[in-house]
């Protein structure tokens, strides 16, 4: 069997084994849990080794023809950009499960729906055929729906529904762009290198107007403003585990999308450049702007999502490799980011059953671990050099100033206020009054600590070498940025 | 022999590394308290000896053969077109001054670990007595201005922590303060200094600033030369840098003071010793040099006279000779200033030492005005009041920099925190339901915290109103809506009367 084929099905057998079980040994399941995400992390993290990254061809590439009539195939394949993706789907869906102790009802749907999102994320990364993205990108709904509706806040019901509506009102804007693509492919194939190949001999009308099927669809899991009204919502009312799954990986599955239409329909993107930019622009100051009104601290990371993909968007529209690299490299460093913050607020959640910001002060006096590791989870958020925000940040700003010049401060602008609500939550944490309350919480558990400072640990060493993940990401980096630079 | 010559950096490096090794000590507690104190007396003593070794071996190879004169290692800094070279001077008069300086850090080290026996801070004390002596040495041994600035510096660092060594008393810190900062002011002109010769000379090494200058005008000559020469009127207390040094025995009685009498108040002097050339070739300095002379030789001679106590009548009988030897350089004697240079130096180290014994072994009551001032009262208040040069310092400097900081302060209150709105007076929020109202979420100061909060609302009402409304309510309101009406188009066309019409339209469209 093919090395995606396992790493797919992984997750899955998890899935299975947990079914077996019988629901009152929850124990076990939560057991089986971890190690089937363990396996798929070491299994996942083990492809670094084979991992060529001299090339940006696709590797591991497999591929089964599903059905000859209609032009589906099964195949999968990852390169230098949806490598760092599968790496981080893997990564947190182990640390949203270690995160899970306190889910106590359903243990079993919980689980295995969790694992069930897992495989279906990665199969968003992995396919390499249009049809079978679109297939796993409607399979993260079913799960979620569920997670959210069953294991949410009060308004879960509210919040499942309208997650689901808007990705699924948004996934029929791309289905229809690739039903033209596959309609205009004479050898009806939905396979993303035929496609790719056939696109862009299209009208350049056509391509732009496909293309903005492309972006509504994936502007909507991105989320770019103003397609964003399911985020605060459903972030807030998602159990914690899934909040870090949501921001972590579920969001990146839309930029990710994004480049993949990009590299199919280049000539549409490059005439849409400036839309997308001032589009991002406008996400980061929004997003920024509103989890700075924000006293309740999941909708303030939440809206802070906004403003972050507000960067990679930003990468994404420049279209060159600087700007690419930030916008992957943001990807990566905001995964490690919000599911740290969303990591830690959750776990506060559960010991304090508040989220408003106001009722959090000088916990470094009775929980430092956890005023250590939320400071530095919003540091990182703010992007300070030495994190890997900052290195993101900053190759987005010189792509950025390559393309636009001086109006790219406006990024440095969504960073000022981004430190303006991350210092001042910080601020929180350190000053005040102990209050009684807070006084009878515990500090982070083990178990706790080790997801939090893997976390940490991943967001530092970016900032501080962030060489190895460049050396992955580059060469397919190169060959996108070169299909944009031919064609200005 | 000679291959001692080329571990000449050694010989500064021993006494800072017996520094930095009491430093660790204290910080990993292994050399705290009275049980430390032999430990760390010996770590000085042995630094202090190893490098008058050394020095006394380079002495003897000079005495054999001749000095090694100029020394260039290895390179410490490149950066573009220059590079800057670890150096070392190693003429007759730099041996000369550090086989003095040496032999008297050695004594007061070895005089200190009696003196200073129980005393609080006793490894503070000789950490930062190590760290002078080898600043000294780096002072006359190194080659490059560069080097004898960092030396120049950790004197200055070091004598402000002396004379601060007790602390928690006010005075020895507002004294520590006083001499720094007036040290600092010599330090900004040896900045000048070098940076002029950099620019016009393209090198910092003494060498080159004293004996390859043949290319500068003698304005240029004269404008380093005068800056080296105000940094070493600060460093050595003369005119009108002269009041720092009184302030100066407030470090521990007489292991700081005999530094301040004989050492660290003749770094100045060997520093118009050693730029001696320039002097040579731009005369039109040395008649100032004998002015400034003569103005600290009165001064320290008159202020001495009304002193009461022994070690301030010490004080300034140093500033007076100190004048003198600036005094006799400006007659263009070097060579015999520099004598008195060494002289002086190792007679001060020993009335200092002495002094404090000699109160104690004898009692005389306050001494009688001198006859001197009989008929000449107001040059006895001048003298009380030591010329009133730290007052008019505070008129022409220090007040007017008060005033202008406070101005400052002011602007950046009431204007620029206004406008850039950096968060209101820390407040310290006391109580808990103080906490829970003064919410200052999503509140902003400052004219850019106000527009903040202004286009934050309107985004919010926009979130709130067209965004999230839109999800929560209306959109699915809107699909309830339009399933409706599909609903009813559906039930229609299930009646016979309208699938015939569609029939028939169907067929209309496609014939």
């Amino acid at each position: 069997m093919h090395d995606l084929t396992i790493l797919l099905l992984l997750p899955v057998m998890g899935a299975v084994s947990i079914a077996l079980v019988p629901a009152q040994h929850d124990k076990i399941i939560r057991k089986l849990a971890l190690l089937a995400s363990f396996a798929a992390l070491l299994y996942s993290w083990s492809l670094l080794y084979s991992f060529d990254t001299t090339t940006a061809q696709l590797q591991f590439y497999e591929t089964t023809v599903w059905n000859t009539r209609l032009g589906t195939s099964y195949s999968l394949g990852i390169d230098g950009i949806s490598l760092p993706m599968v790496l981080m789907a893997t990564l947190l869906s182990l640390i949203s499960i270690l995160a899970s102790a306190s889910i106590k009802n359903h243990r079993k749907g919980y689980y295995l729906l969790v694992l069930l999102l897992e495989s279906a994320m990665l199969g968003v990364f992995m396919a390499q055929d249009w049809s079978l993205f679109y297939v796993f990108w409607e399979l993260t709904l079913i799960p979620l729906f569920f997670l959210i509706d069953h294991w949410g806040g009060e308004k879960r019901h509210t919040a499942a529904l309208n997650f689901v509506l808007y990705t699924m009102g948004g996934s029929v804007f791309m289905l229809i762009s690739i039903l033209v693509l596959f309609d205009s492919t004479p050898e009806h194939s939905f396979a993303m290198s035929d496609m790719m190949a056939r696109a862009r001999e299209l009208p350049h009308n056509t391509q732009v107007l496909l293309f903005l099927g492309f972006l509504i669809g994936f502007g909507v899991k991105m989320p770019i403003f103003p397609l964003h009204g399911w985020l605060p919502l459903a972030h807030v009312e998602a159990p914690s585990p899934i909040s870090i799954l949501l921001s972590g990986v579920l969001l990146k599955m839309g930029s990710y999308g994004l480049i993949r239409a990009a590299t199919t329909l280049p000539e549409a993107i490059i005439s849409l450049q400036n839309l997308l930019a001032t589009l991002a622009m406008f996400s980061l100051i929004y997003g920024g702007l509103l989890a700075w009104r924000q006293s309740d601290l999941k909708k303030m990371i939440a809206y802070s999502s906004v403003s972050h993909m507000g960067v990679v968007l930003l990468g994404i529209a420049t279209l060159n490799i600087v700007g690419l690299t930030g916008a992957v490299l943001q990807m990566v460093a905001h995964g490690f980011v919000a599911a740290a913050t969303f990591l830690l607020i959750g776990l506060l959640y559960e010991r304090t059953h508040t989220r408003d910001i106001n009722h959090y002060c000088s916990l470094v006096r009775v929980n430092p671990r956890f005023a250590f590791f939320t400071t530095m989870a919003f540091i990182a958020a703010v992007g300070m050099p030495g994190t890997a925000g900052f290195v993101a940040e900053f190759h987005a700003l010189i792509g950025g100033y390559e393309r636009w010049g001086w109006i790219v401060v406006i990024l440095s602008l969504g960073v000022l206020i981004s430190a303006a609500y991350a210092i001042r939550t910080i601020g929180r944490l350190f000053t005040g009054p102990v209050q009684c309350q807070i006084q009878q919480i515990t500090d982070l558990r083990k178990t706790e600590m080790l997801a939090a400072s893997v976390l940490t640990a991943g967001f530092l060493f970016i900032g501080f070498f962030p060489a190895p993940i460049l050396n992955i990401m580059s060469a397919s980096l190169n060959e996108l940025s070169n299909v944009f630079a031919v064609r200005f | 022999m000679y291959s001692v010559i080329y571990n000449v950096w050694l010989i500064p490096l021993l006494p800072i590394l017996a520094t930095s090794w009491i430093a660790l000590g204290y910080i990993f507690n292994f050399n705290r308290g009275e049980s430390g104190e032999a430990q760390t007396a010996k770590t000085s003593l042995t630094a202090a000896s190893l490098s008058l070794i050394l020095i006394l071996i380079i002495d003897a190879y000079a005495f054999l053969y001749s000095a090694p004169g100029q020394l260039k290692l290895s390179p410490w800094l490149i950066s573009g077109d220059y590079t800057i070279y670890i150096s070392f001077t190693l003429d007759n008069f730099a041996l000369a001054m550090a086989t003095l300086i040496s032999t008297i850090s050695l004594l007061t080290i070895k005089f200190s670990v009696n003196y200073m026996h129980r005393e609080a801070g006793f490894q503070r004390f000789f950490m930062i007595l190590n760290l002078f002596s080898g600043a000294m040495l780096l002072i006359v041994m190194a080659g490059n201005a560069v080097f004898t600035f960092i030396g120049w510096e950790l004197a200055g660092v070091s004598s402000f922590l002396l004379i601060g060594h007790s602390f928690d008393r006010d005075t020895a810190t507002r004294n520590a303060n006083r001499a720094f900062i007036t040290n600092r002011i010599g330090d900004a002109f040896f900045i000048i200094a070098f940076a002029l010769s950099f620019i016009w000379l393209g090198s910092i090494e003494w060498n080159d600033i004293l004996n390859h200058n043949a290319g500068l005008s003698s304005l240029q000559i004269g404008l380093i030369a005068g800056s080296f020469l105000i940094a070493a009127l600060a460093k050595s207390a003369l005119f009108p840098f002269s009041p720092w040094i009184a302030r100066a025995l407030e470090g521990p009685t007489p292991s700081s003071a005999i530094f301040y009498g004989s050492l660290m108040v003749h770094a100045g002097i060997y520093l118009v010793i050693r730029i001696e050339p320039l002097f040579v070739i731009d005369t039109a300095l040395l008649p100032l040099l004998v002015l400034i002379g003569l103005l600290t030789t009165l001064y320290g001679f008159f202020t001495s006279l009304v002193q009461t106590d022994v070690k301030s009548t010490l004080i300034f009988s140093v500033t007076t000779h100190v004048g003198l030897m600036l005094f006799i350089c400006g007659l263009g004697l070097f060579e015999l200033a520099s004598w008195y240079l060494i002289l002086h130096a190792i007679w001060r180290a020993y009335q200092f030492l002495n002094a404090p014994a000699h109160m104690h072994m004898m009692s005389r009551p306050t001494r009688k005005v001198h006859p001197l001032f009989k008929n000449f009262t107001r040059l006895y208040t001048a003298s009380i009041q030591r010329f009133w040069l730290d007052h008019i310092a505070d008129w022409l400097l220090v007040k007017p920099i008060e005033e202008l900081s406070r101005d400052a302060r002011n602007f950046d209150e009431k204007v620029v925190n206004r406008i850039v709105g950096l968060p209101a007076q820390a407040t310290t929020i006391t109580s808990l339901d103080e906490n829970e109202t003064s919410s200052d979420i999503g509140k902003g100061h400052g004219m850019a915290g106000k527009t903040m909060e202004w286009l934050a609302s309107i985004l919010g009402w926009f979130e709130d109103h067209l965004v999230l409304q839109g999800g929560e309510g209306r959109f699915i309101k809107l699909i309830h809506h339009l399933g409706g009406y599909v609903l009813q188009i559906d039930q229609l066309l299930s009646q016979p009367r309208y699938l015939l019409i569609l029939i028939i339209t169907t067929f209309v469209v496609i014939l």
